[in-house]
Parts: structure tokens; sequence; C-alpha cells
């Protein structure tokens, strides 16, 4: 059977490479893809939808169904990661206490301990002592990390970046929270419901918006319809409704990053983890 | 007036509403899940019977118009944008989509109701995903836009095969690798297409294909694209990841994946063939026929043979299922007329076929908790009506006269005569008679073995007399399943005599536009 797999890696490396012999050379201006589309986007781009940055014009408005659906491929799979993982039962057998004022461990099966209690604090069964270096500059960089990722967001415009780049940025800030302190910090700040719900918000918002397009002119996503609302002509509509898709993009896949996060270190408790 | 042209724009913009109104349902529904559990059920249920309202308009709009409906997605034209393209071809698959989605949820809410209880917003949501994404491969005109869609089709569809039996997810994980691979192969293929083209709309690529027929980017992508297809649709012998997953699941899940699944790819391989490489390049220049017939009457006979071997009931329609991909993959590459609408028109008929088996599934489970064939002991004393449905399918299965699997089996068989090709006419007729054999072996366990009460297992072994008593008062008592079950399960046992008898008015009026006219 591995000889087999061996053999079959082997023919289609062999096939993939033996095929490239017909490639049109690096970076060739005569090849079929530099001659057939490719001149309309980069004339039309600017005149079309204001935007200067040609990868965000195709990605957002030429080709913006594709990145609907690409939006709703990552609600898919957090929705698949939920459903799989997510373990609902709440009989959490064992759970560790620390009191403060001595240091001394204890263990409880079951929630018996009274909660509110301010010389006891709960603690992960892998619990590391804490560490004022790693916290205190995770702290410190959280906030630069997310008033970037707006940054990253919010230029997509101009300069590389939009709404999934800037998304995975805030999200990947808060998994650094969750992994600089623990995972129950961080569920209390964002929980799983609220991850969930930020995810059907996210794709809502650019499907929406292609829906409220499609209900006030004549096609699904054509921003040039949203100009009487957003008060601006029927061009710079276009750009306008990019970026409220980008911000739809944004806040989905920040979620799905978080939520998924959750569901993969805790191992679909979301109890304890890192 | 104000309101007719509300009324016309609602009708223009059907292509985009078929696809988008599952999405947003299952947004909503995931949204609500968290607040109440009752709800998205619901929600799912009214979405996936409006889509389907909309799919049957769609498809009089386009036989009534007779032209392909064409509907820029953010207004940009063809080869710029994306279009979506529904012809005849595509119509009837939307068609066949909604149906079954809706027929198929609304038959299996004590399913859902068990297997899924907290997680309802999660599952109600994928299975609209699901719905949405299979509607969206359909009605494409785009090649990349496919494969987004796939990708949503495909990752709803392991999360719900996932759940099931104790053994669901590693069967899962195994079908999740193999379909990763089938669709990266296809993106590859696209990839190379774009190379070779500049363009990713199909009918674009299929105006340039002519002054390129012999570049081996071409020759490649299509290699690529078809292996993709075929794991896809799980022929022999890339068959691998497909009995486990499906036997594992939920029946609600299996109920809908099997039917769909590979039935929708073989849809894919028929438009790219068609529509994209155009049947010039299939057909003529590369002569392809000959051995995706083979590919075809191996797939049949293996096929045919495991199901035999089976002694599961679900299992061996899984088998089933394998062998009857082999019956469209073979029609479609016979390259004839009769042949493409044979496969056209089973399309239609299996999935049909599949989801009246799948649902008896799901009622023999529920009354006897077991899946071995051997547990339908006294079914047609006990559920005289869920039989008598389940006789109806396996009769079509079979391809007997009027059900709807003997007019497409009628249509390959005689595409097979008109190529030429006697060994694929020869495994139709095997493989119908092994169906005959599989199906009668289980009549025959139904209808002359005792009823076997699973629920209270009989102690009362010593005392004969008292046990034959016993097994008469159980054969009097006739219990039904649920007319939440049985109702949609009779209703597509009829639709399968009903296709039967207006097969030759789909073939005439639907399929026959399907097919471009170069293929005689």
């Amino acid at each position: 059977m591995k000889i087999l797999g061996t053999i079959t890696i082997l023919l289609c490396g062999g096939l993939l490479i033996f095929f490239t012999s017909d490639f049109p050379d690096f970076g060739d201006p005569k090849s079929p893809a530099s001659i057939h589309l490719s001149p309309y986007f980069i004339e039309h781009t600017l005149e079309d939808t204001a935007v200067p940055n040609i990868v965000t014009s195709v990605l957002a408005d030429y080709r913006s169904y594709d990145t609907m659906f690409e939006t709703t491929v990552i609600l898919t799979a957090g929705l698949a990661c939920f459903l799989l993982l997510r373990i609902p039962t709440k009989e959490v057998t064992r759970r560790y206490y620390l009191h403060e004022p001595t240091g001394v461990t204890l263990r409880f099966d079951g929630d018996r301990y009274p909660k509110g209690s301010n010389v006891f604090k709960r603690i992960d069964s892998n619990w590391v002592p804490y560490d004022i270096i790693i916290n205190f500059t995770c702290r410190l960089l959280i906030h630069f990390i997310q008033i970037f990722a707006l940054y990253v967001v919010a230029h997509g415009h101009y300069s590389p970046g939009g709404g999934f780049q800037g998304g995975v940025v805030i999200g990947a800030s808060i998994i650094l929270f969750a992994i600089s302190s623990n995972l129950r910090a961080s569920i209390k700040r964002l929980g799983e419901k609220a991850a969930a719900i930020f995810t059907a918000t996210g794709v809502f918002i650019y499907a929406g918006t292609g829906a409220l397009c499609m209900v006030i002119g004549e096609h699904f996503l054509n921003y040039s319809f949203l100009a009487p609302l957003l008060g601006t002509d029927r061009i710079m509509a276009r750009s306008h409704g990019i970026f409220i898709v980008e911000i739809g993009v944004a806040v989905a896949v920040m979620a799905v990053m978080i939520w998924i996060y959750y569901n993969l270190s805790s191992a679909g408790k979301q109890d304890e983890g890192l | 007036m104000t309101f007719f042209d509300g009324d016309s724009s609602l009708i223009s913009n059907l292509p985009a509403i078929v696809v988008t109104l599952p999405l947003f349902a299952s947004l909503i529904a995931g949204f609500l899940g968290w607040k109440n559990r009752k709800a998205p059920y619901p929600i799912a249920a009214v979405a996936l019977f409006l889509t389907f309202i909309s799919s049957v308009v769609l498809m009089i709009q386009v036989m009534s118009t007779g032209v392909a409906i064409e509907y820029r997605m953010a207004g940009w034209a063809a080869p710029v944008g994306i279009v979506y393209v529904i012809d005849h071809l595509s119509a009837l698959v939307i068609l066949l989509i909604t149906s079954i989605a809706f027929v198929n949820f609304i038959a299996n809410k004590s399913n859902i109701d068990t297997v899924f209880r907290n997680k309802a917003g999660a599952f109600n949501s994928l299975y609209l995903l699901f719905t949405a994404g299979l509607l969206g491969m359909t009605a494409t005109g785009d090649a990349f836009n496919l494969y987004v869609l796939m990708e949503i089709a495909s990752l709803s569809g392991y999360a719900l095969i996932g759940l099931g039996s104790n053994r669901a997810p590693l069967s899962t994980l195994n079908y999740l690798f193999l379909g990763t691979i089938g669709a990266t192969f296809y993106l590859l293929g696209v990839g190379y297409i774009y190379i070779a083209t500049g363009s990713l709309n199909m009918a674009d690529i299929a105006s340039i294909m002519p002054k390129i027929l012999d570049s081996s980017m071409i020759l490649f992508a299509f290699i690529i694209c078809m292996v993709g297809l075929l794991i896809k649709m799980a022929i022999f012998p890339l068959h691998g990841w497909l009995p486990n997953a499906y036997s594992e699941s939920a029946n609600v899940a299996a109920g809908l994946i099997a039917p769909l699944t590979t039935k929708v790819t073989i849809y894919i391989m028929i438009r790219i063939c068609l529509t994209l490489f155009t049947p010039q390049y299939t057909f003529d220049y590369l002569n392809t026929s000959d051995l995706m017939v083979w590919l075809a009457i191996g797939t049949i006979i293996f096929g045919s043979l495991s199901a035999l071997a089976q002694k599961d009931y679900k299992r061996m329609l899984t088998y089933i299922i394998i062998a009857e991909v082999g019956y469209m993959v073979g029609g479609f590459f016979l390259g004839n007329r009769i042949g493409v609408s044979g496969a056209i028109l089973h399309i239609v008929n299996d999935a049909a076929m599949t989801l009246a088996l799948f649902m008896a599934a799901g009622i023999f489970m529920w009354k006897t908790g077991e899946e071995s064939q051997e547990s339908l002991k006294g079914m047609f004393a006990k559920m005289p009506f869920t039989m008598a449905g389940f006789t109806v399918a396996a009769l079509s299965v079979v391809g007997v006269p009027p059900t709807c699997g003997f007019f497409s089996k009628w249509y390959l068989i005689s595409g097979g005569i008109a190529a030429g090709q006697y060994f694929f006419v020869a495994a139709l007729i095997f493989s119908s008679l092994v169906n005959a054999i599989l199906f009668f072996r289980i009549f025959e366990i139904a209808h002359f073995e005792p009823f076997k009460d699973h629920h209270h297992h009989s102690s009362n072994h010593s005392n004969k007399g008292e046990e034959a008593s016993a097994h008469d008062t159980h054969e009097q008592t006739i219990k039904e399943a649920p007319l939440g079950m049985l109702i949609p399960f009779m209703a597509v046992s009829i639709l399968l005599v009903v296709l039967g008898l207006y097969s030759g008015q789909i073939v005439n009026n639907i399929i026959n536009f399907a097919i471009p006219s170069s293929i005689l």
C-alpha cells in the first residue's frame, strides 16, 4: 500500500513537471493571462470603482460574489468545528483551586466550591505561575496590534490589506491574550456565544449589502445602487460598498478564528486550556 | 403598477435568490439557535420551501422562454465578472436539489431532534449551507466560482456526516482527505485553464477552446479536473471514502448527501465537458469515450458485486450508489444523444430513488434500531404502507416499468447499443439482475419471516406455543411510522412512478434542450 502511494505521488509529480514545459515564460507580457482580462482590470478599475488597488477591486467588486462565499466558507469552518468538537455536557469532573495566601492547591471533584471567594482562585490543571514579562509585554502589544488591524482593514483600498488580513490580525491579538493569560480569562471577555453571533453578523453584513443592492436596484452586490443611501455618485458608491463588505469580512474572520481556537485548544470543553 | 414592477424584479433576480435564500436562512438560524433551541428548524423548513418554489418558477421560466437566463453578479458582464447561467440542464438539477433537500428535511424531524439536540442552530445552518453550496455549483457559469461553492458544500457535508455512529468521525476524516484531494485537483485544473486562456468564465473559455485544442496545458487541465471530479463522485477505484461515510452517518445527513453529492458532481462533470471543454474536445479530439466507458463498466460490476456481499441494509445502498455512478458516467461518455439523455435523466431518477431508499432506511432504523437486513423480518405485516413504498423504490432500482428506473435504463441501454458498447449494455443488465437479487432477498426476509420485536426481546423461548401466539398478535397489530415520516416517504415513492410515466415529456421538453446540437 505504501509503495502504491509512493508510485502515485511520483507519477502525479512527474506529470505536473512534464506539463509545465508548455507554460508561458515567467512574467511574459504576451501570455494569455496577461492579454485576455488583465488589461481591462488595469485600465478600468479606477474609473469603474474609484479604488486605486486593483486587487481589492477585483476581489470585492468584480468578483465580490466569490469573496462573499469565501467568507461563508470560513463561517462553515467555524460551524463545522463547533458541531464536531464541542462537548455540551456540564459534568466537569475535576477542578483545581489555589489558596492565594498560602499557595496551597486544592482539588475538588465536581463544581462544589462556592463562587465569589476572594482567597481561592480557580486554576487550570496545567497551571504555571504568573509570568510578569509575558503578561506585561502582551498587555502592551495587544492594543497596538488591534489598532494596526483596523488600519489594515481600512486601507485595503490603497495598500495591501483588507478584511481578511485585518480580521486575522484582530483574531490573533485575542488569541495572544488567551495564550498569555488563559482560556477562561479570554472567554470571560469574548464568549463563545458572542464569537458565534459575530461570525453570522459578519457574513450577514456582506450578504445583506448584496441583497440591499438587489432590492433597491437590479443585481445582487451591485453597489452602484447604494449611491442614494450613501449620498455619493455611482462610482464612489462602489468604493464605499467595498469598504462595507470588507468590514463584514473582518468581523467574520476575527470571530471564526477565536471560535475555532476556543474549541480546539480546550478539546471542545471550553473549560480550561491555553 | 409599482407592485408589478417589484414582482418582475423579484423574478429577474431569482437566480441569485435561489442560492442566497438558504444562505440568509442559515445565518438567521445560526444566530437564533443561541437564543432559542426550537427556532432554527421552522426557519430552515420555510427557507427550503421558498427555495423550492423559486426553483419551480425558474424551471417554468426557462421552459417557457426556451433561452438560458444569465444573471450578472454585481452587475458585471461575462468574462469580467461572475455570471449565473440557468439553462434547461441547470434548472432541472436545481429543482432536483431543492426538492430533495426540502423533503428530506421534513421527513427527518425526529432524527434531527435526537442526534443534534444541543446543536440545533449549527446543524440547521450547515444543512442550509450545504444546499446553498450545491445550488451555487449548479447555477454558476464561472469555473472558479464553482470551486468556491464546492468548498462550501464539501465542508458542510463533512460536518453533517461527522456525527452519527461511533465510527462516523473516522470515516469522515477519510472522506475529508479524499474529498479535499478531489477539490484541489479541480482547482489545479482551473489554474491550468487560466494560464492557457486567461479566463475563468465557462462560455468564454469554450469560445477560446478551438484555437488551443493541442495545448498540453489544456490536456492536463482536462485530466486533472476529471480525476478530481471522479474522486468526488466515487467511481471505482476511487470510491474508498463513500461506503463508510454514508453508512455511518446520521439518517438525516445521509438522506441529504447520498442522493445529492454524487449526482451533482456528475452534473458538474457533464457541465465541464459540454460547456467548458466543448463536446468537440471531449469526444472528438481526445476520444475519451472508450476509456471512460470501461471505467464505468468496472464501477458497475464492482458496485453490484460488493452490494451483494453486504449484510447491512445501509451499506448495501452505498454500493448501489457506486454502481449507479457507473451508469451515469458510462451513459454520458457514450457520446451519443440517447446515452447523454439517459445519463441526465438518470441523475434525476437516481437521486429520487436513493432518497426513497434512504428514507426507508430511516424508517426501518426508527422501527428496529438496527441496520442489518435480518432486522427487517415481518415488516410487510407490520408496516404495509412503508413496505409498499419501499417496494416501488426497489423495483425502480431494479428497473421494472412503469417506475422511473426502467426508462433511464432503457435510454442508457439504447445508447450503448447505438454506440456499439456492448460490454456496457451487458454490465447494465448484469447490474439490474444483481439488484433484483438484492431486493428480492430483502422482500423474502420482510415478507416470510415473522416479525421480531426488537424493543422487548422475548425471553420466552421454552414454550413454543406461546411464542407462536405472541407472533400472531404481533402480526395483527399494524404499527406504522409517524405520519411526519410516512407522508413524505409515500410522496417520494409515488413520485418515482410519476417520473417514470412522464419521462418522455422530461426528455423531450427539458433534456433535449440541455444537450448541445453537436451531439447526435
